[in-house]
This record gives structure tokens, sequence and C-alpha cells, in this order.
């Protein structure tokens, strides 16, 4: 059911409903099938909800329970188990971080916001180390957390990537894509997925920051430092501060985050930018974090938390996740508080404002399905 | 015969792509991705299997055009078959590779 791309994309349900009032046969079938679907994620997500609410009761707050498996630089996953929670320390640095990171991102979860792990139920954390061989990249596999060893199989001085268990930002990043698919199942594609992706990189650096015990102007907001080799002109693979200067290399090429609305990238690559355009929440994130001072995790951490887990949907988009962290930012400290006042900041300094109209980023491709074709995007 | 790869998504989100024409290539190095595909079993490999994002994941895109056929696989690391890996590792080594190697 998700094969089709281009029917996932958020559309505006007016915009539906008029397709489905003026469009052809063919137009209105296509609109009120994605019409019926939307609302029967969201009815499915209430009724998840409500049944882990009644659960939740019954479970007291568990340890946490780590396992950290050996690829041996194959693709089987998980493969072969290296170290299970309380194993004393292994003379592998990868496993031992994964390990730790993983430790880490669990306390801020549970220590800040109250949550037992992936799924708030003591969910095992199971990490996968030395996945292939050259492999540079990390991800989630909608179970597990999966790293490879970067460029290990290039003479040294062709190399860009360390591990990427190196960096604690990126082991919080893994994990929180799991609490992410427990929670607001955003799409990974389009502005919900660069939503997700945001997500990750908020939850990422928390980690790296709350470990570090620093403010946020103390904070640098560089996700992955330590993760590119010294080949490579560059502090990491993004920045919360100043998206789009993250690197500027000759391989890698030059940071293409935008930090604002207006550098929205719309693309087909990367399931529509979503690693691109996750600067531009990212960036409201650090606004709303540097705005109210002391520590991110405090304050923006759990407005940003709350939006997460009470009131992003599978769609969002960044205009409704403007609106929900707003909204979550009055419930936690009241309206018109400080706290409020920082998010509105926050999203107007990316060109965003709290019950306006941002575009969606997708409507190009919409329309296309419906065979009508774009006027003026914005 | 020719190899058009595409490798992009990713924790950074940056694409890399290759194409290799192997009638341009050391006889040995032509064998070796020959054999990968054999091995592969390529040419009967469903074209584009749904799959839903795995957030962070590679997604690679694989072209092999003969005199007589082209056919397209669109995969990625957790939904590739067995046989595929080593034929994809091979790939992106070269895209890497080559990636360092133009700069
Ligand atoms: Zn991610």
């Amino acid at each position: 059911m998700h094969t089709h791309h281009s029917v996932f994309c958020i559309t505006p349900p007016h915009m539906l409903q008029e397709i489905v009032r003026n469009g052809s046969s063919t137009q209105r079938d296509l609109a009120l099938r994605t019409l019926i679907t939307s609302e029967q994620m969201r009815g499915q997500r209430r009724a998840i909800k409500s049944v882990a609410a009644f659960m939740g009761t019954a479970i007291t707050a568990g340890d946490k329970q780590r396992s950290v498996y050996d690829a041996k630089n194959d693709s089987q996953l998980p493969g072969t188990l290296v170290r299970n929670e309380g194993d004393p320390a292994s003379t592998d640095p990868a496993v031992n971080e994964a390990y730790d990171g993983s430790g880490v991102t669990y306390d801020l979860y549970y220590d800040i916001f109250g949550r037992n792990s992936i799924d708030n139920k003591g969910l095992k954390l199971e990490s996968t180390v030395h996945y292939q061989k050259g492999y540079d990249n990390a991800f989630w596999d909608g179970k597990q957390m999966v790293y490879g060893d970067g460029d290990e199989d290039l003479p040294p001085a062709d190399r860009l990537f360390n591990r990427f268990t190196i960096a604690l930002d990126i082991i919080g990043h893994e994990l929180t894509h799991g609490v992410t698919q427990h929670e607001a199942n955003l799409a990974y594609w389009d502005q919900s997925g660069a939503l997700n992706e945001s997500l990750s990189d908020v939850f990422g650096s928390l980690v790296k920051q709350y470990q570090r015990k620093q403010t946020a102007s103390e904070a640098d907001w560089v996700i992955g430092e330590g993760l590119f080799t010294s080949n490579v002109n560059g502090v990491g693979i993004r920045t919360m501060k100043a998206p789009g200067t993250a690197y500027n290399d000759p391989v890698l090429g030059k940071d293409p985050q935008p930090g604002h609305m207006k550098d929205y990238v719309r693309t087909i690559e990367d399931n529509g930018g979503v690693h691109i355009n996750s600067g531009i929440p990212n960036h409201a994130f650090y606004i709303t974090a540097l705005e109210l001072g002391g520590n991110a995790w405090e304050k923006a951490g759990r407005i940003w938390y709350k939006t997460l887990t009470d009131k992003l949907q599978e769609r969002s988009t960044f205009q409704q996740a403007c609106d929900l962290t707003y909204e979550a930012a009055s419930e936690l400290f009241g309206a018109n508080s400080l706290e409020q006042q920082a998010v509105k900041k926050g999203w107007s300094e990316v060109g965003i404002t709290v019950g306006g109209d941002a575009p969606t980023g997708c409507l190009s491709a919409i329309l296309g399905v419906f065979g009508i074709s774009a006027r003026a995007e914005k | 015969m020719q190899i058009i790869f595409e490798r992009s998504g990713g924790i950074m989100g940056l694409k890399s792509s290759l194409t290799l024409d192997l009638n341009e290539l050391p006889l040995d190095q032509a064998g070796t991705l020959r054999r990968l595909l054999d091995e592969a079993n390529f040419f009967s490999l469903t074209e584009n299997p749904p799959t839903r994002p795995t957030p962070d994941g590679f997604q690679y895109t694989l072209t092999v055009v003969t005199d007589t056929i082209s056919h397209t696989v669109r995969t990625s690391d957790t939904t590739a078959p067995d046989e595929l890996h080593p034929l994809l590792h091979e790939l992106s080594q070269r895209a890497r590779t080559q990636g360092r190697l133009k700069a």
C-alpha cells in the first residue's frame, strides 16, 4: 500500500474534496481513495493509542535491555550476539559505542520524558555493528539499529568516513526513528519524512548535549561530529545552528540543507529530500531552544516530545508541526508563556507562521497524479 | 553490455552513480561483473518490489543494457535477495572510489 509515492503526498484535504467534486471520474476515484486512506490511518492510530494507554497501567518502569550484534561484514541481520545487558565491555570499540550510546539515549528518554524505551514498554534495544564492508551509513530497519564501518576498506588517504557508532548523536538519531515509528509514525517522504528526519536529529542532538551537560548556547548543534576523517572539509553531516554549512568538500560536495522555507528543495531524490528539507524544522528547534536558554531538553525538548507523542500524525506537514508545537507549548507552559512565544519565534525565523499556510511541498506531484498541471506552488 | 548504477538516500541523503561499459573494462573485471550478474540471476529479478522506505536506508537502482534487453531493478539493503548483495557491494565500492579519483 506504500508503493505509490505520489498518492501519499500530503495533500490538503480541501483540495482533494475539490477534486472529488469537480474532477473526472478517474481523478475522483484517486482523490477518494486518498481521503479514505488518511481517515483510516487516523482511526487506527486512535485505536492503538487507547489500547496502549490501557496496557500502560500494568507496566512498571523497566531497566534498559541492550543487545549488540556483530554482522561480521555480512548483510544478515542481526548477526552474532556479542554483548548483552550487563556484560563486561568488549575489546571492540564499535560494540562498546553501540552499547553505551543506546544506553545514554535510553536515559535521556527515561529521565527527562519518562519514556521506557522505543515503544514505551521496555523494548530491547538492538544494534548491529560491522554491517557489510565499506558501508558508509547507519539506518533503522524497523526493528533495530544498524551501523557500518565507513570506508575501512579503502586506503587511509581515500577514506572519508569513520565507523558510524563514533558519533553519539547518530545513535540517538537511529533510535529515535524507532520512537517515531511507535508514535506519530510519520510517513518517510516529503514533509512528513523531513519531520521524521528532523525529530531524529533533534533528539539525537539532545542525547549528545545531555551526556555533555551542555546548555543550548554551549552546544555546537552539529550532527555526526567525528564521522568524517581528516580528508573531508567539514565538521559533521548536518548543522542545526546553520543548515547548509556542515561541509563543503571537493568529493562530497556542499551541504545542501536549507534553513528557511524560501530555500525549500523540491526533489524526488531521497524520498523527496527528507535529509535536505529537515534543515528547516531543525533550525526552528535550534532557535526555540536558544531563545529559551538553559538545557535544551528541559523546555524545547519537552515541547517537541509532546508534539511527537501526542499530536503529529502520519502525514503531518511543516505547517502542522509549527501549529502543534505551539499548541503543545501552551498545554505544558501556559498560553502566551515565554515558552510558547519562543516556539512562535523559532518557526517564524524559518519562514513558517503559527496558523499560517506554508506550502506543503508536493503539490505538483499530487496534481500530476490527477492529471492537472500545477500553477504556482507557493 | 552496460551497467548503470545509482545509490541514493542514506543518512546523508547523497546520491552516487556509476556507468560501466563492460567492453571497455579489463577482461578480468568485466568477467567478475558478468559472474556477479549471473549469480544474482539479475534478469529474472522483479523490477520494482513493493517496499516501505527504511529510515536512512540506501536505495539502489541498477539497470543492465545488452544488445537485446534492458532490465532495471530497484532495491535496498534490507530487501535485496542474498545473491544480489555481492554485486551491489562491488558497484557501491566502484562508485565510492570513482568519486575519490575524480577529486
Ligand atoms: Zn534518519
